[in-house]
């Protein structure tokens, strides 16, 4: 036994020596694997491997329903929405907790390269479980609207089959769960600039926050709100449902 | 803020919530703000329900990949951040804990509670050096002694005393290519289990809060661990390591580790008190693991396994004279000189976890057999077992939801063989003393503790709970149930109230105390910045 705990414990040392040695006779490596989030000189496609990888996925598809899918989104939502994380101007939760972050020093080369990538990569075939009478009742919604509320169909602007155009988002085989929050939070943009005037009323500008920006999940999504106001809890589960089954 | 402004004013506003702040040196986990500089990203990102210590697949991956992702600034001043991040981050605890065993000058000492105040100071630096080198830097000060709580209740004052505590610098890299996906690396760190990313093992289970609570510390003999998976090699030992994670689903991991006390390396033993943890030869550490995500779930399984000698003991249990007939020796607290045993440690553990706000939801769980030869030089004139068996096993559940609220289960505790020598001692800081069947055979300390039969066993169970207001500040409270402690249920425990001590004979040990005079509670706040 303590001979073999010996030779491996060698072994050991010498490949952990090894793989320092490797790394540091590697000096051209650093633009081409680096993970330095604030380096002109890295390209986007080397993020999209060693950062956004990690929650998106190798090819914009993404295991954890937190994380969208990015693949096959069009190349001009994706910038506008890496933008806006820059800029800080779109403030849905997951963004300020995410996102911001890894957006706050991309130039403006790194977020076309990054979208350039995402939006060749295959379209996602997401087969997460969708309950079958949601997606029979949001594809009515997609198709149809809620009128009566005021919303048009879904179909209208992000395609017949949800894969959008220009910096209006492709929505076919996106997660439901990401989805349904996403309708949320525009909602809630809505209820906070529309619905509660006597609160606002209290701040110095109404609808704003305190750095000035207004309350909402981003300037790009800002037509949403009508829509996600319009729609009940169940029929925006209903229409996050149906997306995920769209291919 | 100024950050003496902003402790003075948290101070304030913890005593008036009775909270207390916490430390712990081994102070098991920590949620770096210094590497949220760095990231951008909010604890949440990195840690399960934003409570570190535990982590998400991205911390995982940012850990792995040596603590480079972000923009910091590398050693070189190239390509810098803001200059406004501060690259040191600043974690105080404070806490209030009651015992169980009150009686006026019993195993809790005279006071039955600890006095709410700031028990420990931790600071932080480490994060990107280069795109390949990171650290992970992390000093403690303790303003008490928490090995002095059981024998001689409410801490003594250590003044502030400062340590290394869990420290590392990583080299590692990511290529993705035809073969697919992979991330190695080497790391250089000062404690055993330092390096998991999966919260199995020891250094970062979620019980750190628990570094106050009775019964975990001083109890020698009565609630036993493997060399593992006890902490005991913490910040003493020094080790060199390497692994391998392969497509987010191959984990490989070996390290070597021994007790360093001089030279270069030393800088990352600095200040750890030699005699208070076990001195370790050359230990080999291994893991193998298998993890699987899929949707919001991700299931790790994976082996871990310490193989190697050394100072498992070091108590000075002699003092040159015979006790019952046994010549007692000296030795030097924990010392490579002293004599050495041999031991095999392998387990297995797994985790599971759900996240998908405003779910997040963890459970670990961790086995590990041991098995260890001594010798009769290690635990004196006689040896009950050439070898000893130990089980020890670990059982976590977590659910935290919005981020902000949170409860947690930890069942914690262990199987194994009696042997007096042992596990039939209780401890102080002035010595230990040796019993068998109630009586003294070894040891001139006072005496507290001890398992009467020479049983390891010892079952414990921690429910807690906690509050996060916002993500830097921390608020909890968690008791501490023993119901087995020295291989009993019952009270026979050694009782230092009606035991006599007679020319170092114990004689008569009733009523003994129960494992459950060893139940402490303890109300904690913490704050990060």
């Amino acid at each position: 036994m303590k001979n073999i705990t010996k030779i491996i414990s060698l072994s050991a040392i010498t490949l952990a020596l090894a793989s320092c040695a490797d790394l540091g006779s590697n000096p051209t490596h650093s633009a081409e694997r680096s993970r330095n989030l604030n380096n002109p000189a890295v390209a986007g496609e080397t993020y999209a491997q060693q950062v956004c990888s990690t929650c998106h996925g190798l090819n914009g598809q993404s295991i954890n329903p937190t994380f969208p899918n990015l693949a096959h989104q069009t190349k001009e939502y994706i910038a506008v929405e890496l933008h806006e994380l820059k800029e800080e101007t779109r403030l849905d939760p997951k963004a300020q907790q995410f996102m911001w972050g890894v957006a706050r020093n991309l130039t403006d080369k790194q977020i076309d390269q990054l979208a350039e990538y995402y939006s060749k990569q295959p379209a996602p075939i997401n087969t997460a479980y969708a309950d079958p009478k949601l997606v029979v009742e949001g594809k009515k919604i997609w198709q149809e609207g809620n009128l009566s509320q005021g919303v048009p169909a879904c179909s209208g602007c992000h395609g017949e089959n949800g894969e959008g155009a220009a910096n209006i988002p492709r929505l076919a085989g996106q997660h439901a769960d990401y989805l349904y929050k996403q309708l949320n939070v525009f909602n809630t943009d809505y209820e906070l600039v529309n619905d509660h005037k006597d609160i606002q009323s209290e701040m110095e500008l109404p609808g704003t926050q305190e750095n000035g920006q207004p309350w909402r999940a981003g300037n790009n999504g800002a037509v949403m709100e009508l829509m996600a106001h319009g729609l009940s809890d169940e029929q925006k589960m209903a229409v996050a449902n149906y997306l995920q089954t769209v291919r | 803020m100024k950050i003496t402004g902003f402790l003075f004013k948290a101070r304030g506003a913890i005593l008036a919530l009775m909270g207390g702040l916490v430390l712990l040196s081994s102070l098991d986990a920590n949620a770096i703000p210094i590497f949220a500089r760095q990231t951008g990203f909010k604890c949440v990102a990195c840690h399960v329900g934003g409570e570190y210590p535990q982590l998400t697949a991205l911390g995982r991956y940012f850990k792995l990949t040596g603590y480079t992702q972000g923009d910091a600034k590398n050693i070189f001043g190239e390509l810098t951040t803001n200059l406004d991040r501060p690259p040191f981050a600043v974690w105080l605890q404070a806490s209030k804990q009651w015992y169980a065993n009150t009686e006026p000058g019993g195993i809790n000492g005279n006071a039955p509670t600890s006095q709410f105040d700031a028990q420990t100071v931790s600071l932080f630096t480490g994060g990107h050096l280069t795109d390949n080198v990171g650290a992970f830097i992390q000093w403690t000060a303790a303003k008490y002694d928490p090995n002095t709580t059981v024998s001689f209740g409410p801490m003594s004052n250590l003044g502030w005393a400062a340590g290394i505590d869990n420290s590392e610098v990583r080299v590692a890299d990511h290529i993705v290519n035809k073969s697919g996906d992979w991330i190695f690396g080497a790391y250089l760190n000062n404690r055993i289990t330092m390096s998991d990313v999966w919260n199995t093992q020891e250094n970062w289970t979620s019980d750190w809060i628990g570094y106050f609570n009775a019964g975990f510390n001083g109890l020698v003999g009565l609630a036993p661990s493997t060399i593992l998976q006890g902490g005991a090699s913490q910040h003493n030992v020094v080790g060199l390591g390497t692994y391998l994670y392969k497509d987010k689903t191959w984990y490989a991991e070996a390290a070597v580790y021994r007790h360093v006390s001089n030279g270069p390396l030393s800088v990352l033993t600095e200040s750890t008190a030699a005699n208070s943890a076990p001195a370790l030869n050359n230990n080999l550490y291994m893991r193998l693991g298998y993890n699987k995500e899929w949707g919001p779930h991700e299931l790790f399984i994976g082996l871990h396994g310490l193989y190697g000698s050394g100072d498992p003991y070091g108590q000075t249990y002699g003092n040159g004279t015979a006790i019952n007939g046994n010549a007692q020796v000296n030795y030097n607290a924990f010392s490579l000189a002293n004599p050495q045993a041999v031991w095999q440690d392998t387990g297995i553990d797994a985790q599971y976890q759900y996240i998908l706000d405003p779910h997040y939801f963890a459970a670990h769980a961790r086995f590990t057999h041991e098995t260890i030869e001594n010798s009769s030089g290690l635990l004196g004139a006689t040896v009950a077992n050439p070898v000893n068996m130990l089980n020890e096993y670990w059982l976590d559940l977590t659910y935290i939801y919005k981020a902000q609220y949170g409860a947690m289960l930890f069942f914690h505790g262990a199987r194994g063989n009696s042997d007096y020598y042992a596990y039939g001692r209780g401890a102080d800081n002035t010595g230990f003393r040796q019993y068998q069947n109630g009586s003294i055979v070894a040891g001139n300390g006072a005496y507290y503790g001890g398992s009467a039969n020479g049983s390891p066993d010892w079952d414990s169970i921690m429910p807690s709970i906690f509050w996060s207001p916002y993500q830097n500040v921390r608020i909890g409270i968690m008791k501490t149930f023993y119901t087995r402690l020295g291989g009993t249920t019952g009270n026979s425990i050694t009782n230092p109230l009606t035991a006599t001590n007679v020319n170092g004979v114990t004689t008569g040990n009733s009523p003994g105390l129960s494992p459950s005079a060893f139940n402490t509670t303890m109300l904690y706040t913490s704050i990060i910045y």
